[in-house]
């Protein structure tokens, strides 16, 4: 269970002062996948950061699993996104240089996990990857980079994915192929996915759907299923 | 992360930017090329001042002497009082000075003390000249040989104590001598001149002669011929002290009795400018301090072969912290360019750090990654420059030696463990030009980084 808790963020100092989330509250289930969706703008990245403990909040809280996220310290934070957390973007991040192993391995290698070979070639399979593994990231297309970015995300089992608008860069058709791969592993892997999107079609598509404008929840559903 | 994944990873940013690594690394090379050839000329020098010592004295005998000034020592800008003990000598400069010299009656002074086992007056004697039947006259000069003396030899052997009535003759005297090689001169017989000084037994026997033409015929005075055998051809030599370069070897007594010739009725009969001292047991660098102390409580001033050997190195020293310090000057300048490159690698990575951070990276590893990557470009700089040296060094060796007629001496001589050394302490100052640039990547605010315009 993820409870955010009264969020309230502010940036700038009074004169400039920008309020980016009001009093935000709201509970995920475990596995769930959620959409949050507003103009840019409204408040959406800077959730996700908060979430992710990236950013701290002015006031209020967001407990994962029991834990209050923002009075981790340091090295228990990043323990904690290094080991329950990963992210996907818009736009990739893939280093363009390393080979594709080198990409999946990096979260192995901050949490020093062992084993890196056989986890990283369980992820390249389940995104589709496996005869990529020594292919430079350079030599993919968008869609298998967003791919390789997946298999990243996926590697050290996180019970916890952010995805920040990621269909953003591609075409629709591959777009897709990535919500469904997307869908399928959150599945089998029983982790969260959190989506942060401004595409009502991808939104439908979870099972809870948050709608931010101007800092301030506007709109929460939730479904019992995923409809196919 | 694990060290070995943060090395590994530092490697390959760099790779990533080969000409930007490399030119980095070669500001750096240039000082290392500089040290490294600094160290290596410096190590030649001080190998040579140790065979110059090796080959020339014993180290177990001190160099006695009763005026300061001689060892260097001493203010030369006070008058001195007189005593009988002043002779004239002449400096390095040409310059003819009055300074006190060692007489028969100190020479039996320190032989009486216990720890030492035997005193040799020095003798350096200013032949007339040297000539043999039907060879031209050569001028020339003769020192008494030491048996710690390792001349090389071209023909003939050296008997330690050398023999009297036996010369070791330089090798440029064969030919004008006469002889057709090295080999043919041993054996044979040179003929020594001294010019006698005034003859004071004439004088007191017939008085002073009134007219002056007898005068000047008494002042004129005549030469000692004394025949001596070759019994050894030196080559010339790329170890002596300078300036002996041509100087003929004879036995001490024969020095002494040839000096005596030469200055009997002078105010030089007898006096002696240095002396050799033997150590008994003078391995122990205990028993030459005794000696010395004693040596300085009676008056006399004193040297040991190591202070010697310290003097010459300080020269050395000296050359060798001019030609470090333009290195030194060469690897701070390289440190901006580290700095340089360091913050441009962070600027172009901003995402990749960013990234990392998101996905839970620690900042001090971070931080650590690009120390590691600076280490690196330390490292490479420090290899090529180090190595490019060692090349140049190793193709230049024989030429330098041939041009400076150092014989088998290398000038550059290098030390493995110094390189290491060099190097480590390169990859140090890199880490340390690269402090700036990884703290602010690891000061890197993720969200910043990873916002895409």
């Amino acid at each position: 269970m993820i409870e955010v808790k009264h969020i309230s963020k502010t940036y700038g100092k009074k004169d400039s002062l920008v309020t980016a989330l009001n009093d935000v509250s709201f509970n995920i289930p475990e596995g769930s996948t959620v959409a949050i969706i507003g103009k840019s703008g409204s408040g959406k990245s800077t959730l996700m950061h908060i979430m992710s403990g990236l950013d701290h909040p002015n006031s209020g809280q967001v407990v994962i699993a029991g834990e209050v996220l923002h009075d981790l310290k340091g090295k228990a934070m990043d323990a904690f996104r290094a080991n329950e957390m990963s992210f996907i973007f818009q736009s990739f991040f893939v280093e363009a240089n390393q080979t594709c192993f080198q990409n999946v391995s990096l979260p192995l290698e901050i949490s020093e996990l062992k084993q890196r070979k056989a986890k990283v070639t369980e992820a390249l399979a389940a995104v589709g990857l496996s005869d990529k593994i020594n292919a430079k990231a350079s030599e993919l297309s968008g869609g298998q980079k967003q791919r390789l970015a997946v298999a990243r995300a996926i590697v050290n089992k996180p019970q916890l994915i952010f995805a920040d608008e990621p269909t953003g860069n591609l075409d629709s058709v591959t777009g897709d192929k990535i919500i469904d791969l997307l869908f399928k592993l959150n599945k089998t892997n029983k982790n969260t996915l959190i989506i942060v999107t401004h595409d009502d079609e991808l939104a439908a598509k979870c099972q809870i759907r948050i709608t931010l404008k101007d800092g301030k929840i506007i709109d929460f559903k939730q479904r019992k299923k995923v409809s196919k | 992360m694990r060290i070995i994944d943060i090395t590994r990873r530092s490697a390959r940013n760099l790779k990533q930017a080969k000409a930007r690594t490399l030119l980095t690394a070669l500001a750096i090379g240039v000082g290392a090329f500089a040290l490294t050839l600094t160290l290596a000329a410096s190590n030649g020098a001080q190998s040579f001042v140790n065979r110059v010592i090796s080959d020339n004295f014993d180290p177990t005998e001190i160099i006695v002497a009763k005026d300061e000034s001689i060892l260097g020592r001493g203010d030369t800008n006070k008058p001195k009082e007189y005593d009988e003990s002043f002779g004239s000598a002449v400096v390095n400069s040409g310059a003819s000075v009055q300074i006190k010299q060692l007489t028969d009656k100190d020479i039996q002074k320190i032989r009486q003390y216990p720890e030492v086992s035997q005193v040799r007056e020095g003798v350096t004697l200013t032949l007339e000249y040297i000539t043999r039947p039907g060879a031209k006259k050569y001028v020339a000069n003769a020192i008494d040989f030491s048996p710690a003396q390792n001349p090389e030899v071209v023909a003939g052997a050296i008997v330690k104590p050398l023999s009297d009535k036996t010369v070791l003759l330089p090798e440029a005297y064969v030919s004008s001598l006469g002889f057709k090689n090295p080999q043919e001169a041993v054996g044979k017989s040179i003929t020594l001149a001294v010019r006698k000084s005034i003859d004071i037994a004439s004088i007191l026997q017939n008085g002073i002669p009134s007219n002056t033409n007898d005068i000047q015929e008494l002042a004129k005075s005549s030469s000692a011929l004394e025949q001596f055998k070759i019994a050894a051809v030196l080559k010339k030599p790329t170890t002596s002290q300078p300036g002996t370069e041509l100087y003929l070897f004879i036995s001490n007594k024969d020095a002494k009795a040839l000096n005596d010739i030469a200055k009997i009725g002078t105010n030089q009969y007898r006096k002696y400018t240095y002396a050799y001292a033997r150590v008994k047991n003078g391995e122990n660098k205990a028993n030459i301090a005794t000696v010395q102390a004693r040596l300085k409580k009676d008056g006399y001033t004193s040297q040991s072969v190591e202070e010697t050997q310290k003097f010459l190195t300080q020269i050395i020293d000296v050359l060798k912290a001019i030609v470090a310090a333009f290195g030194f000057i060469a690897v701070i300048a390289s440190v901006f360019g580290v700095v340089n490159t360091m913050y441009i690698s962070v600027l172009q990575r901003t995402r990749e750090i960013g990234l990392m951070k998101a996905l839970g990276t620690r900042r001090k590893d971070i931080s650590r990654l690009f120390r590691f990557e600076a280490a690196w470009i330390g490292f490479l700089g420090g290899a090529i420059g180090s190595l490019a040296a060692f090349l140049l060094g190793t193709v230049l060796n024989p030429w330098i030696t041939k041009r400076l007629d150092l014989g088998t001496q290398k000038l550059l001589i290098f030390d493995l463990k110094q390189i290491s050394i060099l190097i480590v302490l390169l990859v140090l100052v890199a880490i340390f030009a690269g402090l700036l640039p990884a703290r602010k990547a690891a000061k890197l605010d993720p969200i910043e980084a990873l916002r895409t315009e």
